[in-house]
Parts: structure tokens; sequence; C-alpha cells
């Protein structure tokens, strides 16, 4: 498996050698996604569910590092910040009522349907069907904003603005860096009063016999790599460090760009191509890679690529198997949550991953806002799923 | 009490297994078989609430059978 996938770089790597780079990236972010167990749709869930924070906060430990990150990429690129001038492929995005939509629409789907877009890929790699279902459910509604885009350009988006931090108000890199670092501490802190307040317990970690020989002391750094479960932490701390090494080499990451060509190629076999977007030129982003053409692309390197990734750790740790939803409604569940998700990506031109774990970095305001939305959504969709057994 | 959760994913065992221990106030211990590993920290982190102890077992692969048992009786 693993030798199949490098092997897929030769190609890529003929048409060109940045494909080949990201498709690594997109493995070791698979890889990291299944070993840490990390799921977005979780983080946000459990807080209204049972008040636990725990992979919201390796979310944020993530964030801070992508942030450093990414600021010094951007510096690069953009000496001296302005408002008309924003660093090539820094997920700026638009902040308004299509943020704050999109944000809840996705929040409600991805507590419905079990798993956000991202989680999906890697678990749909496990062997979950019912995460392929939700993958399914959320070409259908890229397609849908696809299709409608103009309509939503022209009455919403055209007017929402896309504040970046380092070009308000003076703030430049130094005051952006800042102001995100006690905003990402502000939140560690309001989340961990959140849990005092539930009560919640986390369980210490059992620690097994201590390796003595060398034999012992290899088989123990295998165990904890490839076989047990990578602590929550250790996986939002990965993933920042790899978001940024993707920027380095060409752009951050996210996973509903390569979805939207998928949507827009099957409806166009079909007969139904969508318009010419209008707009798309001046955000960044997802959508703005979503007019790649031909098999491989920035995009599916990064996505697609999650697939091997997450096989390759289910298989080391032996976590691979086809499970079938036993209740029926868990299908309806993952469509229907899939597609209020592709809506949601559709609309705030990203998911967690773009429109959040990517865009917060990036030092835009819109990945704060679409973080709330998200919040909000998921309280919503927890008060759903309270009520179907 | 036992619970069979296999194909279920989050949050599903997670309620049920709250459910359980909820309604039977420690006076029954839980088995709950899954073959969601993300149950092995969730399941785990809700059994103190609740007045029961648990212990992880790997019985399949991949399947586990969490076992939640009642840490000094009825609350």
């Amino acid at each position: 498996m693993l030798i199949g996938a490098a092997a897929l770089a030769i190609p890529m790597a003929q048409q060109d050698g940045v494909f080949a780079a990201l498709w690594g990236l997109g493995l070791a972010a698979g890889f990291t996604l299944q070993r840490s167990r990390f799921c977005f749709a979780s983080a946000f869930r459990d807080l209204f569910l049972f008040g636990s924070a725990r992979i919201l906060k390796a979310i944020l430990l993530g964030l801070a590092v992508a942030t450093v990150g990414f600021a010094a990429i951007m510096r690069a690129a953009v000496p001296f910040p302005g408002p008309e001038l924003l660093p090539p492929q820094a997920h700026v995005l638009p902040v308004g009522i299509s943020t704050i939509l999109g944000g809840v629409l996705f929040g409600f789907g991805m507590v419905l349907s079990g798993g956000c877009v991202s989680g999906s890929l890697y678990r749909a790699a496990e062997g979950y069907i019912a995460s392929w279902v939700s993958l399914a459910g959320v070409v259908v509604g890229l397609g849908f904003i696809s299709q409608t885009w103009n309509w939503w350009w022209a009455a919403v988006i055209s007017f929402e603005p896309k504040p970046w931090l380092p070009a308000i108000g003076g703030l430049g890199y130094a005051g952006a860096l800042a102001l995100t670092f006690a905003a990402l501490v502000a939140a560690f802190v309001f989340l961990t009063w959140w849990e005092a307040r539930a009560g919640v317990v986390t369980p210490a970690a059992t620690e097994g016999a201590p390796a003595v020989t060398f034999r012992e002391r290899i088989a123990k750094v295998w165990q904890t790599v490839f076989v047990r479960g990578w602590p929550a932490a250790v996986g939002g701390a990965v993933l920042g460090g790899i978001v940024v090494v993707m920027y380095t080499i060409h752009m951050p990451w996210g996973v509903t760009g390569e979805l939207t060509r998928w949507s827009n190629a099957a409806m166009s076999l079909a007969g139904a191509v969508p318009p010419a977007p209008l707009g798309l030129d001046d955000i960044g982003g997802c959508a703005a890679l979503a007019q790649e053409t031909g098999l491989f692309g920035h995009t599916f390197s990064v996505t697609v690529g999650v697939l091997p990734g997450a096989l390759v750790g289910a298989l080391f740790a032996k976590e691979f198997k086809l499970r079938f939803p036993r209740n029926a409604v868990r299908y309806a569940q993952s469509l229907g949550g899939g597609v209020l998700m592709g809506l949601g990506a559709g609309l705030a031109i990203g998911c967690t991953i773009g429109a959040f774990f990517s865009a917060i970095p990036s030092l835009s305001i819109s990945g704060w806002l679409f973080a709330v939305a998200l919040a909000g959504g998921s309280y919503l969709g927890v008060q759903a799923i309270r009520r179907i057994p | 009490m036992k619970l069979d959760v296999r194909g279920e994913v989050c949050p599903y065992p997670m309620l049920k297994a709250v459910e359980a221990m909820k309604k039977l106030r420690g006076s029954e211990e839980v088995v709950l078989v899954t073959d969601h590993a993300p149950c092995l920290d969730t399941i785990p982190a809700q059994a103190p609430r609740f007045g029961y102890s648990y212990a992880v077992a790997e019985t399949g692969s991949p399947e586990w059978t969490i076992t939640l048992t009642p840490a000094g009786g009825a609350r």
C-alpha cells in the first residue's frame, strides 16, 4: 500500500514536482489524522454534549504552530502589508452572512453525519461505509453552490470585506501575531473554565511496563507511533507543522476545492455544466483552486493523499475494517449531514480545514467568525442527534 | 448489561454507555463491544462521572470490549 501510494508520486513529479511534494504531505496528513483520531466534528460537538474540550484544545495548539509559520511565509511574500495586497494563496476569506450561514450549516451537518470533510476522508479510508455516503453528500451540496454561486456572489458575497489583520490599523505582522496569540490563549482559558464547569475528568494515560533492553525500547517506539493512538495534542501540533510545510511549498491545506472539482466534473459529464463563477479570482482558499483541470493537481495531492495515508495508519494499527451501520437511519444522517456540509463549505469557501485551520493562521478574521458559527451549528446539531436514537 | 455498538460511530457509543450508566445507577456492570477506536478515549472519560471504573480489552481486530464496573456501589 505504502509503495503503491509512493509510486503514484512518479507520474505526478513528471507533470509538476510540487504535486509530488504535496502528495507526500497529504499522505502525512492522513496518517496523522488517523493516528491521533483527529476529529473536528467531535471537537465542537463534545463541548455541548459532554463539556469536553480535549480535541478543541489540541486544535488551538495546531493553530498556534501554524500561525507562526504562516506569518513568516506571508511576511516573505508581502513585507509591507496593505489592504489591497494580500499574500498569494493565503486563506483570507470574506466575512459576513456567508461565513455565518456557511459555518452554521457546516457545524450542524458535521454533527449530524458524525464527521467533517477531513474526518470523513480518513474514516472512509478506515473502512467506514457511512463516511463514503457523507462524502457523496458533500459533493452534492457543493454542486448546488456551484450552480447557484453567481446568485450568492451578486446578492451577498461581493459586498463582504476580507479583513486581514496585518493590514488593519497599522497592526503589521507583529501586532497581528500578538492579537492572534492573545485570542488563542483566551480561547484556551475559556475552554478550561468550560471543562471545569462541566466537571469533565480526563483519565490519566496508563503506562505499560518500562522498556529496558534495546529491543524493548525500539518496540516501544514502534508501538507508540504505529499501533497505539497518539494523544490529540500531538496530532494537533503535527498537523500545524504539516500545513506550514504545505504553504512553504505552495499553499495552505484545504480539502473542499478538490471535492468541488469532482462535483463540477460530474455535473459537466451529466450535461449540467456549472456557470463560470464570478469573483473567485480575487478570493484565495479552496474555491480558487477548484478551477484546476486534469487528474493531478495541487488539491488532488493534499485531499486524495489523505486516503492512502490514513489507510496505512489503519493497517499498521490493525484498525481497518469495513463497517456498515446496522441502523438504516445512519445512512440518511450521513447523506443529509454531508449535503449540509457541502452547502456550508461552498458558501464559506472552505471547511474546517480551509476556512478554519488554514484561515486563522493566515491572520484572517474570517477563520474566527467561521469557528464561532461552527460552534453554533454544532450546538444545534447536538440538539438534533439527542432526538435521533 | 451488555451493549453491542459495533457499526456505530461517535457520539452514539458514548451516548449509549452514558445512558446505561445513568439508568443502572451503579447497580450492574456495563459491558460494551465496539469497533470504533475513538470510544477508547471518550467512554473512559465519562465513567467516573457516574461512579464507574473502566477496563479496556482488545478482543478483536479491530474490536474492543470496555467493561464499566460500579466503583463503590450505587450513588
